[in-house]
């Protein structure tokens, strides 16, 4: 009995002496190479070195990832600027922590429209009364292909646009279910190598951008009671894109990790960019394309949703 | 199987030549699909993941889930029914309350219980609850009214109160009935939990497809698929031998087979 109050005791002062243990921080993002600064941070052990104790889950719908944050499911997520800015223009106080993956030349080039054999769609006048399929309506490419149509003096509503998701793309394209995809990442190759499409516009690349496309988020009132912890990851996601930028192995092979896609897969896809500073100019970009396609109601500061970095 | 309990080859004929067909078309025909695999890659697929216990894992959490609302939502059901068919005054009284919340979908709620719950148990115990609270409620009300009137009357002899009514006559007649009902609960709960799963909630089967098709892994997606129609079969013949053990041949209905 006394060896077991003995023990007791020890082990009482010993988890008493221990430092309490870093709150937990959830992070969640979809199952793309975009939040690869979070990935390499975890495995690269970046957010340890910082103090940080993170956990990423992958989030199946990107427009899921705003209200997890609010119902205190995730502390930081990896919203698209599009669905970020939807959540803020409909009333929930997010906050852009720090920057994830960008637009550039490389994703920019490989996001394009994938027309199916027999078909001939060269310019954005070409795509009217066609039937496209476009991964998520009010989504980054939506959007961007939107764009495209209007920079070509196309009314988007010319387009019968059908919600098609990256998996069952190669299948719509080969059983002519759809005449063209806006699709890109791994999905591409996998249509051009079954020999049923064929390259069309690139629609993103033809009027460049380099925006944000996902960005680390959270709810306004968890940044500024843990102003600290905001401050320690903006330091391990810089450092994590530093080493991004220059080992591409290592972003394959947390991006793989995390994404439990094939290493050649991701290998395939073009590299994604990663920037940790966010800026009003670059949120703002996506505010006056949203706004011009009337995606959003009200009117949001962009200058309002950034925490800058320490 | 039959209901002797004997394999019917008759009927695996057209199932075992589609599933060879399946497999020939897609090991010839040389397309490029992510959503379709031969049923062999799927077959190794299956066995690999019950092999490394993550079709397990997902599979607990799911079962955790649908039978977590299932417990909530159908006893709660299943006492408002007895209540509702026993007292008709609350039966009227609440009427319009049910029937204007019943027929809202489970899943149109799920953004709202997103909101509320956050990921995890509590938001498929509501939704699953939810469904299986008005089937219940619906089905409890009908199997307690179908209760023979010739056994009221002999309560009535008796001067029975209407608790020991209700506990000593209705009850029991209506058991069979509670239990077809809550073997539709069940299989109600398993597709409303893998339903949310697919949706929202990172956690469970639903979540692995979902995590399986993003991958491009339409062999696992499938794999999936595969297990859960066992896990469904297993839950049916788990349900429809604890009725016919606890109520014999009379709770077995054609319907119910």
């Amino acid at each position: 009995m006394k060896h077991l109050a003995f023990a007791l005791t020890g082990g009482l002062m010993l988890a008493l002496s221990t430092p309490a243990l870093a709150q937990k921080i959830r992070v969640g993002c979809t199952s793309s190479a975009d939040c690869g600064t979070a990935m390499i941070a975890v495995d690269q052990g970046i957010f340890e070195k910082h103090g940080l104790d993170v956990e990423m889950t992958r989030i199946a719908l990107n427009s899921n990832i705003p209200p997890a944050l609010l119902s205190n499911s995730l502390e930081i997520g990896g919203p698209t600027s599009s669905v970020f800015l939807q959540a803020v223009d409909g009333g929930l106080d997010l906050v852009a922590v720090a920057g994830a993956s960008v637009m550039h030349e490389a994703t920019n080039q490989g996001t394009v429209a994938v027309i199916r054999d027999g078909v001939t769609i060269d310019s954005a006048k070409d795509f009217v009364g066609k039937k496209v399929g476009v991964p998520g309506f009010g989504a980054y490419i939506h959007i961007l292909f939107n764009r495209y149509l209007m920079a070509g003096g196309v009314d988007p509503a010319q387009v019968n646009m059908v919600e098609t998701s990256f998996p069952s793309m190669p299948d719509v394209i080969r059983t002519g279910a759809v005449d063209a995809v806006a699709s890109g990442g791994p999905t591409v190759q996998r249509i051009l190598s079954s020999g049923t499409g064929h390259l069309g516009p690139r629609f993103v690349a033809e009027l460049g951008g380099d925006a944000p496309i996902i960005f680390y988020a959270a709810t306004r009132q968890w940044a500024e009671a843990n102003p600290e912890a905001v401050a320690k990851f903006q330091q391990a996601i810089a450092e994590a894109a530093a080493l991004a930028a220059s080992d591409r192995e290592v972003v394959i092979a947390s991006v793989a990790k995390f994404t439990e896609q094939n290493p050649d897969l991701v290998r395939a896809t073009p590299p994604s960019k990663y920037v940790a500073e966010l800026t009003t100019d670059g949120l703002g970009w996506w505010l006056e394309l949203m706004q011009k396609q009337g995606l959003l109601q009200g009117s949001v500061d962009p200058g309002k949703l950034i925490v800058a970095a320490p | 199987m039959t209901a002797t309990g004997r394999l019917n080859w008759l009927g695996m004929i057209l199932p075992l030549a589609l599933v060879l067909g399946l497999e020939l078309w897609l090991r010839t025909a040389g397309i490029v699909t992510d959503i379709l695999a031969p049923p062999s890659q799927v077959i190794v697929a299956l066995i690999g993941g019950l092999l490394n216990g993550t079709i397990l894992a997902a599979t607990l959490k799911t079962l955790t889930g649908a039978f977590g609302g299932l417990l909530i939502g159908g006893s709660l059901g299943m006492l408002l029914g007895i209540v509702f068919a026993v007292v008709p005054v609350i039966d009227r009284a609440m009427e319009v309350t049910v029937e204007a919340l019943r027929p809202i979908p489970s899943v149109a709620l799920l953004p709202v219980a997103l909101m509320v719950f956050g990921f995890g148990y509590g938001m498929e115990f509501a939704i699953v609850g939810k469904s299986c609270f008005f089937l219940m409620l619906i089905l409890t009300r009908s199997a307690v009214r179908g209760v023979e009137p010739r056994l009221r009357e002999v309560a009535r002899a008796l001067r029975l109160s209407r608790a020991a009514t209700t506990w000593k006559i209705i009850l029991p007649a209506s058991l069979p009935r509670l239990f077809v009902a809550f073997r539709l609960a069940a299989s109600l709960s398993l597709v409303i939990s893998i339903t949310i799963e697919i949706a929202v909630n990172p956690q469970g089967l639903g979540y692995a497809i979902m995590t399986a098709q993003q991958a491009l892994r339409p062999d696992l997606m499938l794999a999936y698929f595969v297990w859960i129609g066992l896990v469904g079969l297993c839950l049916n013949a788990g349900l429809l031998l604890a009725q016919r053990t606890l109520f014999g041949r009379a709770a077995l209905t054609e319907e119910a087979r």
